[in-house]
């Protein structure tokens, strides 16, 4: 070894300094720990309860237990739309989720093709994190089970059992019912900040939210309230175990009961075969809707699944509309249906009924000649006739003379031009002409000329009505007291709804009403009457009375040719009928609307009320016994012969009509 | 001791035996105890098993165990006649790594070198302490507090920084600074030059961030700013280990029950984020254990420094308990959310063969330190100067 290279001096300073310096080193290490250590102490004793908190919820998830949605019935509880059950698959999109993969692996399971690989793709890139997105629904068990077996190699992949809505009758309901369908953007949005909805309820891929009809309107009491089932879960979202003591369970939504009744209902939509149009019956003592069809229909299942855009647009350009609900949305000018109102109006108004009026086919007033549709005229008609034959001339000149004030307040006490509160949204509600109303609607001529009235007193010009009203109006007239209005919603969760007969009485003293329906009755039930033939319901004794109506659409020609013969669908004539039976003690009400039948009511209306009338006369026990009661057994007494005064002369066909004395009015 | 009367003989010293006595078994204990509680925590994030990682680990230490004592063993002049080879060697392998190296996330930090795959950076690690030792050991205190000579210590901590740096890998490049300043510090720096240093660092922080750095490392700032901005993304790191170690609380969830890591919630859970995982399963408690045991390391590293003779070895071994220091400290504010996501890992805890040779080596040399502390290495004609 050499000597030394650096004197001792410097040694001893350069060692001082590195003790000095690493004993400060040293320090600062020191207070670096103890600055960890103090941060420890802030996160792990000041602030371990808030991150006690997230790692539980880190570890703990509760997963959404969807309610069952609440079933709607028709009123004696047979099912109009339930639930089934539906097995599902879906894809959790994660942070390290490689969509692609995943499909693929899936594509080996279960058929996806390149239509539902886009849709998935771009649905899972919507979607918010952790946010399953469902790849198919409706498996089958082979398929369900196939990918339930693979679920610990296919990670964000869960296949479950959900309930989806089903409609048992397809389309007959769909109208009143409606449809639920996946919450749109345009829902979710609408949603967002009402806190009284369960906004992950409203994000979960099988939730459906109601929206039309029924299923719209009583959305929130059929939801019910969502569930959740407790686990724990891995980062990846993957359920290690389950904690059922943790669990809590869904609260199933509220069973709706409806005043409608699936048999009535089914056999409308039945009669109307390929028509469209409507048929609305009511019970007219109670008020409660039985029927409420609306023809074209559309099968209410296909929108829960989610219609494609061809679908969709198929039924919104058909001519017929069957995405219509031509019950109460669509109005339509009532034709001769409106006579009876007229009638009552002119009778109100202080008109004799006894006067009469000679039809010759036409009458001549305002300039031009007013036709009536029997060609050659009624001859000499009183109220009564004119009713019987619907006689447009004389309600032309009833109407001139009592002018349009005293029609349009008999036609709102009957329930024209007004919306009923029947729990559903969607009538309109039509136009009861008037002078105020004039007054308002037309700046520019705002006088009510006697030329408006004319035709005011056939149903046509400023009136428009529709089919729910038409029914309303005919189970005021057939109860002949109440002013009773329509309901539809029958019970909620088992708490009866108000009922449509607590109102007060028809401002009619009762001898106009008996005049009126005195008239209906002999239309259907006089051989020589508007529509006697179609208006027969073969039960016996039980009778039906009614009007007809044949409301155009497009002006006649000059000639006054009325021949719908080979013109568009869309110009024909609409035939309406309305009618109530039994006549001696009325039960049921209702209306039928062909849109552009291009026939009479006589002929494309009143047979079809006579069918569905029959099955509901059939299906009440009251009725059917009186029909079924055995003949009895001469001699008879006198007394039992005469019927009730104002009834027509009996049919005198069929062997219904041959039966000698029966009983007068069960109660 | 019977031994310690006969130390004073000259060679005596020199006999392996001796040597062996000599090593601080004290200090060999306390690193044992840190590899084992990383053990012990790999067994538990495992599931309770040995596989994949704890058995590993423990295998490694015991490995680079025998290789810390052998390398104690080495005299302290081989050490300081290997400073500046090794450190070439090291600069030549980051160029190396520049040109032909392996890509991994992104980076470029590994070489192959047949089956074995190595980062140069830590080669580096060691290099540049003994090189800066060395270069301190035959100057002057005057020289060493100011003057034109230093910049030739600054030009070799500088050339690996920015190698290091563009692979890149921002976390080494800062502990290579970092250790390399702290040598000068150590060596008598004048505090002006000091106080210009830090202040400048601190200022070429924004601007540093701003136009030098990978938008993925300027993220992982910007998210340690504001971890809550986005917690799924880039905030997730720190925020998980953030409940996981607050939820630890006093005594900890308890071996084997920590929810965070067992159910993957803590990413890295085995590697630099071990640290929580330790605090979940073992609370404050533990942690403070752990800490103390760092602590323990540091004070009797710095120790063998100032009772080393020789200028080189005291800075060789400071050197190294700076390099360890840092470890600790910056995984263990990166860890508590007081420090960006860098890739440090937690000496001896984490899992990972590298790191942990790199700090047995280290701890190598600083035992050759203390069994050598009476040794006179002179520079010689070897000196630079």
């Amino acid at each position: 070894m050499s000597e030394p290279s650096i004197f001792f001096f410097e040694v001893n300073e350069r060692q001082g300094v590195f003790h000095r310096r690493a004993f400060l080193l040293g320090g600062f290490t020191g207070l670096g720990l103890l600055a960890l250590g103090g941060r420890l102490a802030q996160l792990q004793l000041v602030e371990a309860q808030r991150y006690q908190k997230l790692s539980a919820g880190n570890q703990f998830n509760y997963r959404l237990v969807p309610p069952p949605r609440g079933l709607i019935l028709d009123r004696n509880g047979v099912s109009l739309a339930s639930n089934r059950p539906n097995f599902r698959l879906m894809i959790n999109k994660d942070k390290d989720l490689d969509a692609e993969a995943v499909l693929d692996d899936l594509a080996k399971l279960v058929p996806i093709d390149g239509t539902r690989r886009a849709r998935v793709l771009k649905e899972l890139d919507r979607a918010p994190r952790k946010a399953p997105v469902v790849v198919m629904e409706d498996l089958s068990w082979e398929e369900f089970s196939r990918v339930n077996i693979r679920a610990p190699e296919l990670p964000n992949v869960t296949a479950d059992m959900g309930e989806v809505r089903v409609y048992p009758f397809g389309g007959a309901f769909a109208h009143v019912i409606g449809y639920v369908a996946k919450a749109s953007d345009r829902d979710l949005d609408a949603a967002k900040d009402d806190s009284t909805q369960d906004q992950e309820l409203l994000h979960n891929p099988g939730f459906r939210i109601g929206k039309q009809g029924v299923e719209k309107a009583f959305d929130k009491q059929l939801r019910g309230r969502a569930g959740a089932t407790k686990t724990e879960v891995d980062a990846q979202g993957r359920v290690v175990r389950l904690d059922p003591a943790g669990d809590i369970a869904p609260t199933p939504g509220k069973e709706i009961r409806l005043t409608l009744d699936a048999d009535i209902q089914n056999r409308a939509l039945e009669v109307m075969g390929e028509e469209s149009g409507a048929i609305v019956m009511i019970d007219c003592r109670s008020g409660d809707i039985l029927c409420m069809a609306s023809a074209p229909s559309f099968d209410a299942n296909r929108f829960v699944k989610g219609l494609s855009g061809a679908e969709y647009k198929a039924l919104a350009d058909y001519e017929r509309k069957p995405l219509l609900d031509k019950t109460m949305t669509g109005v339509y000018p009532p034709g001769s249906t409106f006579k009876p109102t007229v009638a009552l109006a002119a009778l109100s108004a202080g008109v004799d009924p006894t006067e009469r009026v000679v039809c010759t086919g036409g009458w001549y007033f305002g300039g031009r000649t007013w036709h009536c549709h029997k060609k050659g005229g009624h001859g000499v008609q009183n109220m009564h006739d004119a009713i019987k034959n619907s006689c447009d001339v004389y309600f032309y000149q009833m109407a001139l003379r009592i002018g349009p004030d005293p029609i349009y307040t008999t036609a709102t006490a009957l329930g024209f031009g007004q919306a009923f509160d029947i729990g559903i949204p969607g009538q309109r509600k039509g136009l009861v002409g008037s002078r105020d109303w004039k007054k308002k609607a037309f700046k520019r001529d705002p006088v009510w000329h006697p030329g408006d009235s004319v035709p005011y007193g056939i149903g046509q010009g400023y009136i428009n009505v529709n089919a729910l009203q038409l029914a309303t109006m005919c189970a005021r007239l057939a109860n002949g007291k109440r002013a009773l209005n329509p309901r539809l919603i029958k019970s909620i969760g088992g708490v009866d709804q108000p009922h449509g007969d607590a109102v007060g009485d028809l401002p009619f003293p009762p001898e106009h009403l008996e005049i009126v329906r005195a008239g209906m009755a002999a239309v259907a039930n006089d051989p020589t009457g508007g529509a006697y033939k179609q208006s027969q319901l073969g039960l016996g004794d039980v009778l039906m009375a009614g009007k007809t109506g044949t409301a155009q659409v497009r002006q006649y020609s000059q000639t006054g040719s009325r021949s719908n013969q080979g013109i568009p669908w869309r110009l024909k004539d609409h035939n309406l009928f309305i009618a109530f039976a039994p006549y001696d003690n009325p039960r049921y009400a209702m209306s039928v609307l062909v849109e552009h039948g291009g026939l009479f009511g006589s002929s494309a209306a009143a047979p079809r009320a006579r069918e569905v009338m029959r099955v509901a006369l059939l299906k009440d026990p009251e009725i059917r016994a009186r029909i079924e009661k055995p003949m009895p057994l001469p001699p008879v007494d006198d007394a039992e012969f005469s019927t009730e005064g104002a009834a027509p002369d009996s049919p005198t066909e069929g062997p219904a009509a041959a039966p000698s004395p029966l009983p007068g009015v069960p109660q | 001791m019977t031994l310690s009367g006969g130390l004073t003989r000259p060679g005596e010293r020199d006999r392996p035996i001796i040597k062996f006595m000599e090593v601080d078994w004290t200090f060999c204990l306390v690193l044992a105890l840190i590899a084992g509680v990383g053990g012990l925590m790999l067994f538990s994030i495992a599931g309770a098993s040995w596989e994949p990682w704890a058995d590993k680990h423990l295998l490694r230490f015991g490995v680079y165990f025998v290789i810390m004592i052998a390398l104690a063993m080495c005299d302290l002049r081989w050490w300081f006649w290997s400073a500046y080879p090794v450190y070439i060697v090291g600069v030549i392998l980051l160029v190396a790594v520049d040109v032909f190296g392996h890509t991994a996330l992104g980076a470029q930090r590994w070489l192959q070198l047949g089956p074995i795959r190595f980062q140069p950076s830590e080669v580096m690690k060691i290099g540049l302490v003994l090189a800066l030792a060395r270069f301190y050991h035959g100057l002057t205190a005057d020289r060493a507090r100011l003057s034109w000579l230093l910049l030739i210590p600054a030009a070799m901590i500088g050339v690996p920084f920015l190698l290091v740096a563009k692979q890149p890998d921002l976390g080494t490049a800062i502990l290579l600074g970092a250790t390399g300043f702290a040598i000068m510090v150590l060596a008598g720096l004048d505090w002006r030059v000091i106080t210009a240093g830090v202040v400048g660092a601190v200022m070429a922080v924004p601007p540093f961030v701003m136009f030098v750095l990978h938008d993925y490392q300027r993220n992982r700032i910007l998210t340690f700013l504001n971890p809550e901005q986005d917690p799924s993304g880039d905030g997730y790191h720190i925020l998980q280990s953030k409940i996981a170690l607050g939820s630890g609380g006093l005594l900890g969830k308890g071996f084997g029950l920590g929810s965070q890591s067992q159910l993957n919630f803590l990413p890295e859970k085995q590697t630099d984020f071990i640290f929580a995982t330790l605090a979940e399963e073992f609370g404050f408690v533990g942690c403070f254990g752990v800490l103390f045991l760092y602590g323990a390391v540091i004070f009797m590293a710095l120790r063998i420094a100032s009772i080393s003779h020789s200028h080189f070895g005291r800075l060789a071994a400071a050197g190294v308990t700076a390099t360890f220091s840092l470890y600790v400290l910056i995984n263990g504010a990166m860890v508590m959310g007081l420090a960006p996501v860098v890739g440090v890992p937690m000496p001896m805890l984490s899992y990972g063969g590298t790191v942990m040779l790199t700090v047995m080596v280290g701890f190598g040399l600083v035992q050759s330190v203390r069994v050598h502390r009476y040794t006179e290495v002179t520079s010689g004609k070897g000196s630079l100067l």
